[in-house]
């Protein structure tokens, strides 16, 4: 329908003017008819003069005139609430539309353009994609055996968002990165060739703050980083994600990625802010040695599907402050060998504001080989600390990890621990550039003093 | 090479880097919330007409412009609206509601959306009557207006119990002559 609000407006303005000039004349007509009527009966008892007759024949001419405009107007307003009705129809469909912005923290339009975004939205050929960048590079040397020092380029990160409608939105991470790759201490790729990697891929319904389900590729919510800095080295402080929490392609021990089904909300407790995640995937990959990609985003290695269960709490009485457990099963069937069952259990207590943050972590991750009496923990932890000073956040890490010689999932990570001090200091409200020191202590090895500068931004 | 000729490059460059950001504008601190003087007006939180909500806390409402909330009870998804930067009113919400500056303000949505928290971003509206406009449209929808820009189009909530006509009403902003 054609008929724009603003025609409707001035339609229903300008009948009513027109009737209420209307009713205003034949008001006035009837009253002085009225006031007129006694006083000519009180001359002219009698008959009228024919001059009267006419008199009145006029005015009851006018009289039916006038009428048949106040019907016209009435007809008028019958069909401006026809078509107000049709609007109030229409309304719904545009306001489901509107309320999307996803791509950036926000977005300033001029009233006309606020305007045009709703009929925009009414078109739904188009797509409302949005996409934000994120990126970094990094000089980066240690004092490691064969390492030289480098400039690196780091993820390439598209983050791309789509409102699908009120209920439903399409969210993305697609990441650029060069290789090789390392999945447990095995290179794969060739060096300094880069290949794209879509890191998160998912469809969110939000029914409402108590359930929220989302399908596709996520970060599985094992502890607290995983779900809170995804693929952008930008958002985090340091230069680099903790050890325990480094993607299955750089070496990392942790599932971080899940394909599958989630569930997400609050639960209903009040000030205490409890939130739960519920989730079942495929797992990873669990051959060995891996040579292939480390997560199942297409065909799964064997029937079992993992699951994951977290809880925290974010209590309205401490702001920033976040404090949880997840617990992870999963069942691994290495070739020529036997199954390995996989828990990891966590728990986190972070406290995070605009210029303070804190986060505090912890995990085992337990693998138990089925028919022996064998089982391997894998304890770890880190904590992290920074405040901002203006532009300059000055941080500290420090990390442990520490797993058995002859664990069958991660043979070479063993025990890796150390501090990592650090300035963060932003140019600008979408540059940040760090400078990291890294200290490393390796089981049977030489310790490792590491540097790495970054520049860190988002577009 | 010896491998501290490495680290000793990084350094350098760290210095050189510094030195050329350090023109850079530094970031806004937060701004601290100050107590209403006698010429301020108070700042009304209004929702769309047909949103059954009367009041809300002063934590409920502090969710929701976090974008912590995304739905009212009635499962109508929230839309919140804001003034665009710099306007008193914005200023006025990023200090008693959010205490955050402009960047942590984005910072956070941006977080936010990053991470799926935070289902849709704030609108921004450049004037009182786009709001207004925005807000009479949009069932979900809520913003914030001077108690003197509200009229019949929208709907005011009480916040803990107490209208902007009242005394103790928490939410103030500077008079239009102070911009």
């Amino acid at each position: 329908m054609n008929f724009s609000v603003l025609q409707l407006n001035k339609g229903v303005l300008l009948v009513n003017a027109n009737r209420s000039r209307l009713l205003t004349q034949v008001s006035l007509f009837v009253l002085g008819v009225l006031a007129v009527a006694p006083v000519v009966r009180a001359q002219h008892p009698g008959e009228a003069p024919v001059s009267d007759k006419e008199t009145m024949q006029l005015l009851l001419k006018r009289i039916s005139l006038l009428e048949s405009q106040v019907k016209k107007v009435d007809q008028l307003e019958a069909r401006v609430r026809e078509l107000e009705a049709a609007k109030s129809h229409i309304a719904p469909a545009e306001i489901t539309a509107v309320p999307a912005q996803p791509s950036v923290a926000s977005e300033t339009e001029s009233e006309s353009a606020g305007e045009r975004t709703m009929s925009e939205r009414m078109d739904v050929s188009k797509t409302l994609l949005r996409i934000r960048g994120f990126g970094d590079t990094t000089l980066h040397g240690d004092t490691q055996k064969g390492d030289n020092t480098a400039f690196t380029l780091g993820q390439l990160d598209l983050f791309v968002t789509s409102d699908i409608s009120e209920k439903f939105k399409f969210l993305s991470e697609i990441v650029f990165e060069g290789g090789p790759d390392n999945i447990y201490g095995i290179t794969r790729g060739t060096n300094n060739a880069f290949g794209v990697d879509v890191e998160r891929f998912l469809v969110q319904y939000s029914y409402n703050d108590y359930l929220n389900v989302e399908a596709g590729r996520w970060h599985t919510a094992i502890g607290y980083y995983n779900t809170a800095f995804h693929h952008s080295t930008w958002f985090q402080t340091t230069t680099d994600r903790p050890f325990l929490f480094d993607f299955e392609d750089r070496g990392g021990i942790l599932p971080v990625h899940t394909v599958g089904v989630s569930a997400s909300g609050l639960i209903p407790s009040g000030r205490l802010g409890l939130h739960y995640v519920a989730e079942v995937g495929n797992g990873r990959a669990s051959r060995s040695p891996i040579t292939q990609e480390p997560v199942q985003n297409v065909v799964d290695d064997q029937a079992h599907k993992a699951f994951n269960l977290a809880i925290f709490a974010r209590p309205d009485a401490i702001r920033g402050l976040q404090v949880g457990f997840s617990a992870y099963r999963d069942l691994l069937v290495p070739a020529n060998s036997p199954k390995i069952g996989e828990t990891i259990l966590a728990a986190h207590a972070v406290f995070v504001r605009p210029q303070f943050e804190w986060l505090n972590e912890a995990l085992v991750v337990r693998h138990s080989v089925f028919g022996t009496s064998q089982v391997f923990n894998t304890p770890g932890f880190y904590t992290q600390i920074s405040k901002q000073f203006r532009s300059y956040r000055p941080y500290f890490r420090y990390q442990y990890v520490n797993s058995s010689d002859k664990e069958p999932v991660f043979p070479d990570v063993r025990l890796r621990q150390g501090p990592s001090v650090g300035l963060r200091y932003d140019a600008s409200e979408s540059v940040a550039l760090k400078l990291q020191y890294d200290y490393t202590v390796l089981r049977g090895q030489p310790a490792i003093n590491a540097l790495a500068l970054q520049v860190g931004f988002t577009f | 090479m010896p491998r501290w000729v490495g680290l000793l490059f990084i350094l350098i460059s760290a210095g050189f880097l510094a030195g050329a950001f350090s023109f850079a504008a530094d970031l806004t601190p937060g701004v601290p919330p100050e107590p209403p003087t006698a010429s301020e007006q108070t700042l009304a939180i209004v929702v769309n007409l047909s949103n059954p909500t009367e009041n809300l806390s002063m934590a409920e409402l502090h969710k929701i412009f976090l974008g912590e909330r995304s739905h009212w009870p009635n499962g109508r998804r929230i839309t919140l609206v804001m003034m665009a930067p710099g306007q008193p009113e914005r200023l006025a919400i990023l200090s008693l509601i959010y205490r955050m500056n402009e960047n942590d303000f984005n910072n956070h949505f941006l977080r936010g959306l990053f991470t799926g928290e935070v289902f849709v971003s704030p609108k921004t509206l450049a004037t009182p009557v786009g709001v207004r406009k925005f807000i009479f449209n949009v069932p979900g929808a809520i913003g914030y207006l001077r108690s003197s820009d509200v009229d019949s189009s929208v709907k005011i909530v009480r916040i803990d119990e107490r209208s902007p006509y009242e005394k103790a009403y928490p939410l103030h902003v500077p008079p239009p002559s102070a911009k």
